[in-house]
């Protein structure tokens, strides 16, 4: 077993870095679902390099955390997130992300990639197939693994995440964590435009669910609130809403709802990754040399 | 007289005595474990019994969570919901990601009668049929259905199986064993070959018997019972009597039907052929026998489809 070493909020600002850096450089070679993916960049990654119990080299493990990633078109953050812990080589992720026969497709599939529980890419399924793995690991009497499960805002118009909410409380789901990537844009529009979804908490603490709200692209409260989880074997089902922004990192991309799909130029990429780095060594005081 | 026996029965009696056997089998219903025969099943093993609600597409997912987890799992509820309102998910969740869950499909073609049209499962065998590394059962006996639930608990990936809600007879007796893919020759005969599955099976017999009293002539009948993947020997053998006619509990597009036509097609096998199954067009309920004999699939209906057949009126 691999549990991943606590690592400090500077490290995973630098992960995050490194991922959102990964995300764009792939984005210079194919088409690919950008702006979600940079969204829920934060949490993904805090989940992968700090939180979850997996070990790359056996991901059958029965005391491993399952991460279902139900907006499964973020396939390519959760596949750069993987390799960062060893589970493959970054560069195969870049260089066979949506080539024929690649293990890394547009959305995850579990048929040649053993680090995917379970295939995805119809919005909805997520949560009740969480639902009932969750149950599973009941039944089986594991009291310490969790499954986390990430969901757009924009897929909780399915209504069968509804009836995964409600199954989730009767069944005392307590090892269940789902995430909403709170980012406020689907793939035509402001989701404003067509629903009336309002404030997600409030409906799934009308379902039963305990409902935390924070910001998801900060990695403080991400950490903060992972850390504060009741242990596994709790009876209440868990829900993070993570307020975040669409195309987290890249100022042409952020809100603008085109940017749901895309791809940019090396230029572009090069004045990106040179924006990115000087961020983040402004936030943690790093002059140059250091 | 007959001695009627319900398969709905059989499945509640089948799934206890499989349980006992093995501790990794699991149940998931949209709350009609009752109508399922299932009440049993879930006071003996309330921990393995999960009740989702009226909620068939949570059902499908949740399966495919617990068959994750390790589990097989076995889904109840009536066919149009198992087939349609959960299509997705069997495809997505269950298929395509190769779980152990089996799909208890009640209320097989329109077994379920009087409820009418939306209780009907009319489509379920087109549909399954085109999802890829999906199996098909179709039992017509209690015997049969008990057999075939045995035999596919450690089968890898989904199977789904349609129970007729109609009362049917027992064809096969405790000898019976089932062998996937094949079929089974429950009538002999080379005059001519009725090729079903289910509640069609008792009518094929009693049609054949029928013909044969009458005219001499031996009507070869055969239990498909797998109606994906298909015993191609068999239908060849079959198409070889230059008589078939296909009887099936469902529509005549993309069932059973047109699964023994590409066959014979692809294999070249000259005969004359007729498809008896639900037509192409709504229709107005009534008792399933009635509904049988309107649709030209009952004793009455096969035994002079195939003597007009015999009598090279087709």
């Amino acid at each position: 077993m691999v549990n991943m070493q606590k690592k400090s909020i500077q490290e995973l600002e630098e992960a995050c870095l490194s991922i959102r850096k990964d995300i764009l450089e792939l984005a210079t070679r194919e088409v690919m679902h950008v702006g979600g993916d940079l969204s829920i960049a934060d949490v993904v990654t805090v989940l992968w390099q700090f939180q979850m119990n997996y070990d790359p080299k056996d991901p059958a493990w029965e005391g491993r955390d399952r991460f279902l990633l139900s907006k499964g078109h973020a396939s390519a953050v959760a596949a750069f997130n993987q390799a960062a812990i060893g589970c493959y080589d970054r560069k195969e992720v870049l260089e066979t992300y949506a080539k024929d026969g690649s293990r890394f497709s547009m959305h995850t599939c579990s048929l040649i990639n053993p680090y995917v529980e379970i295939s995805a890419g119809s919005l909805g399924h997520g949560m009740p197939i969480a639902c009932g793995m969750a149950a599973g690991l009941k039944l089986k009497g594991n009291k310490t693994s969790r499954v986390y499960v990430i969901m757009g805002d924009g897929e909780q118009s399915e209504g069968s995440i509804w009836e995964g909410a409600l199954n989730a409380s009767f069944h005392k789901l307590g090892n269940l964590v789902a995430i909403i990537d709170n980012n406020g844009l689907g793939g035509d529009a402001e989701l404003t435009k067509s629903t009336t979804l309002g404030r997600i908490a409030d409906k799934y603490k009308a379902f039963g669910w305990h409902v935390e709200e924070f910001d998801g692209n900060d990695v403080s409260q991400i950490v903060e609130h992972l850390d504060s989880l009741p242990a596994a074997d709790s009876d209440t089902p868990i829900l993070f809403v993570c307020d975040t922004v669409k195309g987290k990192g890249v100022p042409f991309m952020e809100n603008v709802p085109k940017w749901h799909c895309g791809a940019i130029t090396r230029e572009q990429y090069a004045e990106l990754e040179k924006g990115l780095d000087e961020q983040y060594r402004k936030r943690w005081n790093i002059t140059d040399g250091e | 007289m007959e001695n009627k026996v319900f398969l709905r029965n059989a499945v509640g009696e089948s799934m206890l005595k499989l349980a006992s056997e093995n501790d990794k089998i699991v149940a998931v219903s949209a709350d009609v474990m009752g109508s399922c025969r299932m009440a049993d099943f879930v006071s003996k093993y309330p921990e393995r019994s999960f009740n989702v609600g009226i909620a068939e597409q949570e059902m499908v997912s949740f399966a495919a969570g617990l068959a994750k987890e390790g589990f097989t799992a076995y889904t109840f509820t009536f066919g149009p919901f198992m087939s349609m309102r959960a299509c997705e998910q069997i495809r997505d969740d269950v298929a395509y990601n190769r779980l152990n869950v089996r799909f208890i499909s009640t209320y097989s073609g329109v077994s379920g009668g009087v409820s009418g049209v939306t209780h009907w499962t009319m489509e379920d065998c087109a549909i399954m049929r085109g999802i890829p590394e999906m199996t098909i059962l179709e039992p017509c006996d209690c015997t049969q259905l008990y057999h075939m639930l045995k035999a596919t608990v450690d089968h890898k990936g989904p199977v789904y199986f349609r129970i007729s809600i109609e009362p049917v007879t027992e064809v096969y007796n405790g000898d019976y064993r089932f062998e996937p893919g094949k079929a089974r020759r429950v009538a002999d005969g080379d005059d001519g070959a009725f090729i079903c599955s289910g509640i069609t099976v008792k009518y094929a017999l009693e049609a054949a018997k029928r013909i044969a009293g009458e005219s001499g002539k031996h009507i070869r009948v055969l239990d498909m019972q797998s109606v994906k993947p298909l015993d191609e020997e068999a239908v060849v053998d079959a198409g070889r009597t230059g008589n078939v006619i296909v009887a099936q509990d469902h529509t005549v597009i993309g069932g059973l039907g047109d699964a023994v036509a590409a066959v014979l097609v692809k294999n070249k096998i000259m005969t004359d052929f007729e498809v008896k199954g639900i037509p192409n067009e709504f229709v107005v309920m009534g008792h399933a026998p009635w509904l049988y004999h309107n649709f030209g699939y009952d004793t009455e209906g096969l035994y002079e489809a195939m003597m007009k057949m015999l009598q090279g009126e087709v």
